[in-house]
């Protein structure tokens, strides 16, 4: 759609015309809204405000909503931007999601490190599910790629298992800053355990037990929480220090919940032990409200970094080859290259929503990579509108929104108004039958009335009030 | 005269009410004694899964069931004086709805949500750990090892299963196999099942190490298929290519008359045992199996074997089947709804208000009742779900029982006096569109045992 200008509002140089924003107005409602968001975890009810504005689901809806966003804008680079098409957008998230939790698991890799590189390796993965784009285009595409979302489940099941243990969920850690230089260092033998507090939920306590060197076997270390059992070595933040010859010699505890600790040495039946004790201090994300202003101030970088790609050369190349691929190769565009391209940043968003996915979530197992989240994801870009930058952000928002808080919200007077309607029909079976019914329906009449998307409606709108009091 | 006629009406029914009410069953549960009175206040029960789904087959009796049983005990004064109600979400079978569910619970009625009813595994392993960070406890109709036990399998968390863990069950029919060598001369078990969390639960090196050692070889590698397959001829086939003489699925409704379907499709039925999960041994399965007969001119279903962990509706001797069966008729409940879900949820209801009778009288008040009461209150439990359906006890850190028995599944005769041979004597009735349907009933061929723990380390 033209971009345009409110009347009286005149471009005068080049960089006024390639603006994003066109008008200090526009820039001061962008940066409104994005401090909204900042500020919604703060006045929800758990907030450290106390302020109770909105429900603490909400919270947990911005950020998931978040996460799908950026799935979903790469899927706009390559749907909307390049006319390309993928149903196997969900198993790059799963790459994502997988390959961040192995970094984080296997290799020790921070949240930090895990991001960038779970997102190049989704990015190499769609490269290669983006080469029959050669060859192929519109429904065979669609079949070509297609086989990512049946092929990559089945690697993670099946030979990667080992690593991805299958179709066990995998824990993942919550992402972590630090820790920072030890506090307290203590010492702790078989007949003295050490007791201690824990558990602020921003800055967590790192617990780090070394046992003293020795020949022969170690004797078993144990941590108690405050349950009153031994936190297990499969727990999420517990890792196992082993020397060279892999026997347990030390651990390392990040305890992110409330309560008293206790260090605890088993004896062996030979020498009294004693271990060394340090803790340190960390800043974690565990908390929902912590991890939201993880993902959502990124889910905003890549929108804006998504909007941007347009506005280049490579962006140009993508819309040519989606208007007319021929007509593009003629003006001299590598078309493969460029495909190729737009597979890559397509994929490395998946791979950064799925690594999100993972950290947030905290555990990971495949059904949450289905075929049909591939398909819903396309159906959030043609809501939102395919090829609008915030088609993504319309369509998830929208279909999230309708799925988690309108349906939820009605069904209550719907379970109440339809049997009396519906005499006919069993309670239960209109029960369970109000998501799908509702949600279909509200899918079938929105594309009726708005085929473009929402974006496309956003955009008439904003023309209609730029250009007040004139209709055209 | 009109007050004459209204103290003959009162003294009708003073009279006949004692006569009408032996119709209807005691309340078979020896529960508590409150010693709270809780008058005035609402115990709500919190539940969410797949109602419209893959498993709605299973799980849309749970609703009925629960609004039967709350029905029931609010018309008796409720519990303690307290009004039951509940709450319930369809999540569809979708992970990220029932993690909107958990979210919308826990923000909505944070005060009140002790205990959560879940029905899914992958449910189950979704929440496990922000169960226990909220210090809810979680009663599963279902249970994997991660959900129950963590990803080692040794951390006991705060969900609590209400029935013996799918790779133990596993265990459990491998001895069955073992021990009836007549019936499974050089057993080989195949799995064909779903690709899901519920779905390879059963596929656990320790179980199959297990029945190795028992005689009884297990196929490594499952075949799969998704719940929404039609065809699946290449799966059992390629089981049966592998030396398969029995096939086990985890799968329920659809998927174990699916693969009965295909081994009869096969000329199979009679040489490839079937067998499976305790959700296997349903209604949804016997209905759904009429689709296609076999040889006998009986339901391809017939005969398959599976886990049989609680009574069941054709144990009539039971008093907690005497209960249900009147409750499901007095409430003009459809015979698909005669299932294992029904009758489960009055078990689960039971015990949830029985727990918080324990929970209550522990800390004096509904309101002063907290998750970590609940938890102690169900660690501490060894108790007979409506005075025998199942038994709820959970020992030395277990999440899951340990009783199990396995059943047959099989259609009645004409009388009703046992199992059909034939469609000749085979009982068949009208489901009110003029069509005819065989009766699906279940057979117990053992008594209740423990079953062997088979979870990593054990």
């Amino acid at each position: 759609m033209t971009n345009i200008n409110p009347a009286g509002v005149f471009d005068t140089r080049y960089e006024q015309d390639m603006a994003i924003d066109r008008t200090p107005r526009g820039k001061m409602w962008k940066n409104l809204a994005f401090l909204a968001l900042l500020l919604a975890p703060l006045v929800s009810v758990s907030g450290p405000l106390g302020i109770g504005l909105i429900g603490d689901q909400y919270v947990g809806l911005i950020a998931r909503i978040a996460i799908f966003v950026i799935a979903v804008q790469g899927l706009n680079i390559l749907v909307g931007y390049t006319g390309q098409i993928s149903l196997g957008h969900a198993a790059f998230m799963a790459v994502g999601a997988y390959g961040s939790a192995i970094l984080a698991r296997e290799l020790g890799f921070s949240f930090w490190l895990a991001l960038p590189a779970s997102a190049l390796l989704t990015g190499a993965v769609g490269l290669i599910f983006g080469l029959p784009s050669l060859r192929v285009k519109g429904f065979y595409l669609a079949m070509a790629t297609l086989a990512a979302q049946f092929i990559i489940p089945w690697a993670l099941r099946y030979p990667l298992e080992d690593l991805t243990g299958g179709t066990r969920p995998l824990n993942v850690p919550a992402p972590m800053i630090g820790p920072f230089g030890a506090y307290a260092s203590d010492t702790v033998s078989d007949d003295q355990p050490l007791r201690f507090q824990a558990g602020d939920p921003y800055f967590v306590d790192v617990i780090s037990v070394r046992l003293a060197a020795r020949d022969g076997a170690y004797p078993t270390i144990e941590l108690i929480n405050a349950h009153g059992s031994a936190v297990p070595a499969g727990d999420i933040g517990m890792t196992l220090i082993k020397d060279a010859a892999g026997q347990v010699v030390g651990l390392s505890y990040v305890a992110s919940k409330a309560g008293e600790y206790r260090v605890a040495i088993i004896p062996d039946g030979s020498a009294s032990f004693r271990a060394i004790v340090s803790r340190s201090k960390a800043l974690s994300f565990a908390s929902s409200i912590a991890m939201y202003y993880l993902i959502v101030p990124l889910a905003v970088l890549l929108m804006f970094l998504a909007r941007n790609i347009i506005r280049t050369r490579t962006g140009r190349a993508f819309i040519s080859i989606r208007d007319n691929d021929l007509a593009a190769e003629l003006l001299g565009i590598n078309v493969f290259a460029y495909k190729l391209r737009a597979f890559f940043l397509s994929a490395v968003y998946a791979g950064m929503a799925g690594c999100l996915l993972a950290f947030e979530r905290n555990s990971l197992s495949l059904d949450m990579f289905q075929l049909d989240v591939s398909i819903e994801m396309l159906a959030m870009l043609i809501i939102g509108g395919a090829g609008f930058p915030l088609g993504a952000m319309f369509g998830t928002a929208f279909i999230r929104v309708l799925q988690e808080a309108f349906i939820p919200m009605i069904r209550p007077g719907l379970t109440e108004i339809l049997p009396a309607l519906l005499p006919f029909v069993d309670r239960v079976n209109i029960a369970s039958a109000i998501n799908p019914i509702v949600f279909g329906g509200v899918l079938i009449i929105f594309l009726a009335l708005e085929p473009r998307g929402i974006a496309h409606r956003w955009e008439t709108l904003k023309a209609a009030w730029k250009i007040r009091p004139y209709s055209y | 005269m009109k007050k004459l006629i209204l103290l003959f009406t009162l003294a009708f029914i003073m009279v006949a009410a004692p006569g009408l009410a032996q119709d209807m069953p005691a309340y078979p549960s020896d529960l508590t004694e409150c010693e709270v009175d809780l008058t005035g206040e609402t115990l709500t029960l919190y539940h969410f899964g797949d109602l419209s789904g893959t498993y709605a087959f299973i799980t849309q009796p749970i609703v009925s069931a629960l609004a039967d049983g709350i029905a029931y005990w609010n018309g008796r004064g409720g519990v303690c004086g307290a009004e039951l109600q509940q709450i319930y979400e369809d999540t569809g079978g979708n992970l990220e709805a029932a993690q909107s569910a958990y979210d919308r619970f826990t923000s909505e009625h944070g005060e009140s949500l002790d205990l959560l009813l879940l029905y899914s595994s992958s449910d189950g392993e979704l929440l496990r750990e922000q169960l226990a960070e909220d210090e809810i406890v979680g009663l599963i109709a279902a249970g994997s090892i991660e959900s129950l036990y963590g990803e080692d399998g040794q951390t006991p968390g705060w969900l609590f299963a209400t029935n013996p863990l799918y790779i133990n069950q596993f265990g459990s029919f491998c001895e069955f196999v073992a021990a009836n060598p007549e019936a499974f001369p050089d057993p080989v078990i195949g799995h064909v099942t779903w690709p899901t969390a519920f779905g390879l639960s059963g596929t656990e090196p320790a179980a199959d190490a297990y029945c190795t050692g028992l005689g009884v070889e297990v196929l490594d590698e499952p075949q799969t298929f998704l719940p929404t397959d039609t065809d699946i001829l290449t799966q059992v086939q390629n089981a049966i290519d592998a030396g398969a003489t029995i096939i086990y699925t985890n799968t329920l409704a659809t998927g174990p008359a699916l693969i009965a379907s295909t081994l009869v499709d096969l000329g199979m039925e009679g040489e490839i045992a079937l067998a499976g999960v305790n959700w296997v041994m349903d209604t949804s399965v016997g209905l759904l199996g009429q689709r296609s007969l076999g040889a006998k001119g009986l339901p391809s279903v017939n005969g398959m074997y599976g886990s049989m962990p609680f009574r069941w509706w054709t144990e009539a001797g039971e008093a907690s089947i005497q209960f249900v069966t009147m409750q499901h008729a007095a409430n003009q409940r459809s015979p698909v709804e005669q299932n294992i879900a029904y009758l489960v949820t009055w078990g689960m209801l039971d015990t949830v208000v029985e727990l918080h009778i324990r929970a209550v009288n522990e800390a004096g008040s509904l309101a002063a009742v907290e998750g970590a009461g609940l938890r102690a209150a169900i660690e501490n439990i060894d108790y007979e779900a409506l005075g025998g359906l199942y038994r709820f006890a959970y020992p030395d850190g277990m999440r899951d029982t340990s009783e199990n028995r396995i059943a047959r599944m099989a259609y009645a005769n004409a009388d009703m006096s046992g199992p059909a041979t034939s469609p000749a004597d085979a009982l068949l009735i009208d489901p009110g569109d003029g069509s005819r349907m065989f009766v699906p009933i279940i057979i117990p061929l053992t008594g209740f045992e423990t079953v062997p723990n088979l979870r990593a380390g054990e």
